[in-house]
């Protein structure tokens, strides 16, 4: 006997859903049970933490629920005194979606799901609350009047009505899943999984299903040696198979998972298995419903085959960023989110490429430059890329330079199809000129670094912000060594990317008046782009080029970090980086309502408020620009 | 003084001859421990219940604990008290030899923590000497010591209720050096992440 499981079990009793157990089994959970002590402002766990093995259960103090968005902070809920959190593990696999924070002194009673699992496959009733809550992402249900939830969801993405339809909507699953018979030997059942990349396969006799075997099997039985490879499937199947009918919910497939603990379901005609397998559904396909649209839309992009099913990925992805940007999500988010995707389509775009032409003679790498390699690309903007191969011998040279040639253009017509319009400057990898091997690179990189402003005046600083999309990892890194290495004591480098980040007309005039054009299509219109992000976007580069920061390409992390490596003028770079999202919102949000680059804002249909909004986010550029003519000598190109 | 002469063909028992071994290796475990006695004197009075909480990676694990009355009969006796609460506590009963050895079990090389915790180890190697064993070789950290530190206290000694007070432990209305244990290890919990202790 144990006298503190036994207070612990008590404190417990008062609150759903251990108020439906017994006295026995909540001292047998409280045994397992482990008491951590949080410090004010302590992290549990944040955004895309692994999952713990433990939920949670305040036993005083309070967590706070949030979803940071590194600049803000969004308050979800408050947990206090015997409310529950962190049930994510329990019903999805992928990472943390929120935020735990203690607000003050807080002592939580971590209780391993494990444990726990047992007691909720058991009582109905503590399912349901679990559910419940989980689906509902309301307060808890028995507690109505009570403002306050004692059980959260942890999943955010979803506002509250429509977390509910969601949770009912329907499943896609695999609806040709692998059929073996009893008598198939083992070998030849994993092979046909490795094939069709699929987790498991159903054993049917006279098309019923009387048996599965998933990965798990696999892994457990046949790794372990305890049944020989070459034996028959019905040695290590799971029998019989948990059946399910067509349009089975999400809701009711994770209870089912739940309930009878496997990790997929045979879908029947008529929900037995007395009848004809329809599909299976995998745990994974309940994490890609969950996850929301953004992992769905990853899992298209891989599977499209031409252009056109990408396109639609990307007028999607556009409904997506509008919808987020309604709902308030933090843009630090979104663009997060939205160059993922993009990432995803480039890649594919380069993969349909290389199946159309075979694959390449030699290793390289397709890196993307400019907005895509900030992640900052919410419109579809121009494309910009480079290429890069390995060194070959000079006889081959020209056949390998011819290929990926050939690559890019293929895939910058792709591109152009989906809907990115080629860069005006050229710079893609279709290119001759940013089509280059390694040490082509290399010399290419040290000239502009050393001599900057000599015979390369296409020098474009865009050329320092690039993220590798396909290709070998290490030629991406060989480019950072190079540009990196150059960047030691070279005063000359710094002095003209400085200068280029101070060429811009400033956005206001002496008057405190938008700088608008004058001229062209565009007149009266202020440009944002240029006047107002390019050079926070500049700045940001220079100052962590110069503190040598690698790693980070994003505008809005490098003032972040700029901050942190640099606490003398911390306030300066935060208010960059907070001007950077303001400004950047805008600019997306006139993108979208006239589906164009979002670069010129109609400043007619803008309301006061909005204006006003922007000319103080255009404030700390004063300060940024005399930080970087405080830091460097800016001679000898001005 | 030439007391470790004659301890030096001293055969001990098991227990303990296992117990210096595990000093071997450094331990990440930390244990609180609380041991209730009769009184203040190390000769005249004995433990009569221990209760110990193991602390892993900053929490309590609430499974590796130990506690247990020692049942002290014959010291009752000779001293008038009544036995009443020995006989009728539903707690674990142990006699001091099989309580002793267990705890010296129970805390292997960890770290042990408590509250006035030199009092405790002393009781412990009164009770350890006359099972013909020798002393607690463990390190001791004690919650007063380190209030004191964090506040720069020299001068003053806090009581175990005053330091729940000012950490803002919920008190409550049960006593026993088990409740005492999981008291301390909440107190030591706080005031390691205050110190900076991780």
């Amino acid at each position: 006997m144990n006298t503190i499981a036994e207070h612990i079990a008590d404190f417990l009793k008062k609150y759903p859903p251990f108020d439906n157990l017994t006295f026995q089994e909540l001292t047998e959970i409280s045994l397992s049970i482990r008491v951590i002590n949080l410090e004010k402002h302590k992290v549990l766990f944040q955004i895309n933490d692994a999952l713990h093995d433990s939920f949670y259960v305040v036993a005083s103090g309070v967590i706070n629920l949030s979803v940071i968005a590194d600049a803000e902070e969004t308050l979800l809920n408050k947990c206090y005194e015997g409310d529950i959190f962190g049930l994510r593990p329990f019903f999805a696999k992928n990472n943390y979606m929120m935020t735990a924070k203690a607000r003050e002194e807080t002592i939580i009673y971590a209780i391993p799901i494990a444990t726990f699992r047992p007691f909720v496959a058991n009582n109905s009733d503590v399912l349901d609350f679990l559910l419940h809550s989980f689906a509902s992402n309301t307060s808890n249900p028995s507690d109505k009047e009570n403002t306050r939830g004692s059980l959260i969801s942890d999943n955010v993405y979803y506002s509250e009505q429509q977390s509910e339809i969601q949770y009912f909507q329907s499943l896609t699953y695999n609806v040709t899943p692998i059929i073996s018979t009893a008598s198939s030997i083992i070998q030849e059942v994993a092979q046909l999984m490795t094939n069709a990349l699929s987790t498991s396969a159903v054993v049917c006799e006279n098309t019923f299903p009387v048996g599965i075997v998933t990965n798990t099997d696999m892994c457990a039985k046949i790794a372990t040696g305890r049944i020989p490879i070459s034996s028959t499937v019905d040695k290590i199947m799971s029998s019989p198979v948990v059946t399910v009918v067509e349009n089975v919910s999400l809701a009711e497939a994770q209870l089912l998972m739940l309930k009878y603990n496997v990790t997929h379901l045979c879908v029947t005609q008529d929900g037995t298995d007395k009848s004809a397998v329809k599909g299976v559904i995998s745990e994974h396909d309940l994490i890609v419903a969950q996850a929301s649209n953004p992992g769905v839309l990853i899992k298209e992009i891989k599977r499209s085959q031409n252009p056109k099913d990408l396109k639609s990925i990307r007028e999607r992805l556009t409904e997506l960023i509008q919808k987020s940007i309604h709902k308030n999500i933090p843009l630090s988010h979104v663009n997060n989110l939205a160059s993922e995707i993009n990432l995803a389509i480039i890649k594919r775009s380069v993969e349909l490429s290389i199946l159309d032409l075979g694959s390449p003679p030699a290793r390289f790498a397709w890196l993307c430059i400019g907005s895509q390699g900030r992640k900052e690309q919410l419109l579809t903007t121009d494309q910009d890329s480079i290429l890069i191969f390995e060194d070959v011998t000079a006889d081959k040279y020209r056949d390998v330079k011819d290929y990926f040639l050939k690559l890019g253009k293929r895939t910058t017509s792709i591109l152009e199809k989906i809907g990115y319009e080629p860069c005006p400057y050229g710079h893609m990898g279709s290119n001759m000129l940013w089509c280059k091997s390694l040490t082509d690179w290399t010399n290419q990189y040290n000239s502009w670094m050393n001599t900057p402003g000599e015979n390369s005046n296409e020098l474009s600083s865009i050329f320092f912000d690039f993220e590798i999309v396909i290709g070998e990892k290490k030629i991406e890194e060989a480019i950072e060594n190079v540009v990196y290495n150059n960047l030691r004591n070279n005063t000359l480098f710094f002095d003209f990317l400085g200068n280029d980040a101070l060429k811009r007309n400033s956005p206001l005039t002496f008057f405190k008046k938008f700088n608008v054009e004058e001229k062209g299509p565009n007149k009266d219109k202020f440009d944002i782009k240029t006047k107002a992000l390019m050079p926070l976007i500049d700045g940001a580069r220079l100052f962590s080029l110069s503190h040598s920061m690698r790693g980070i390409n994003n505008t809005y992390l490098r003032f972040k970090q700029l901050a942190m490596a640099d606490p003398k003028n911390s306030e300066v770079y935060l208010n960059c980086a907070k001007a950077f999202l303001i400004l950047s919102k805008y600019r997306t949000m006139e993108g979208l309502k006239n589906d164009s680059s979002g670069q010129y804002i109609n400043l007619l249909e803008l309301s006061k408020a909005d204006k006003e909004i922007i000319k103080s986010a255009l404030a700390p550029m004063d300060e940024l620009e005399d930080l970087i003519k405080n830091k460097f000598q800016l001679t000898q190109f001005s | 003084m030439l007391d470790w002469i004659k301890n030096i063909n001293k055969e001990y028992p098991d227990f303990w001859k296992r117990y210096l071994s595990k000093f071997e290796k450094k331990s990440n475990r930390f244990v609180v421990i609380s041991a209730e006695t009769t009184g203040l004197s190390l000769e005249k009075d004995v433990i009569v219940s221990l209760g110990a909480f193991a602390i892993i990676n900053n929490s309590i694990v609430i499974r590796d604990s130990f506690e247990t009355v020692i049942a002290q009969y014959k010291f009752f006796h000779e001293n008038g008290i009544s036995n009443e609460f020995t006989i009728e506590t539903k707690m674990k009963k142990m006699g001091e030899y099989e309580a002793i050895q267990a705890l010296v079990e129970f805390i292997g090389n960890a770290v042990l923590v408590g509250h006035h915790i030199d009092f405790d180890v002393e009781m412990i190697n009164v009770a350890l000497e006359r099972l013909d064993c020798g002393r607690l070789k463990n390190e001791a950290l004690d919650i007063d010591v380190m209030h004191r530190k964090l506040l720069d206290i020299n001068n003053k000694q806090f009581s175990l209720e005053e330091l729940c007070k000012i950490y803002k432990i919920p008190v409550s209305d049960r006593n026993s050096s088990s409740e005492d244990a999981y008291k301390i290890a909440l107190l030591f919990l706080k005031l390691k992440s205050r110190l900076g202790l991780n």
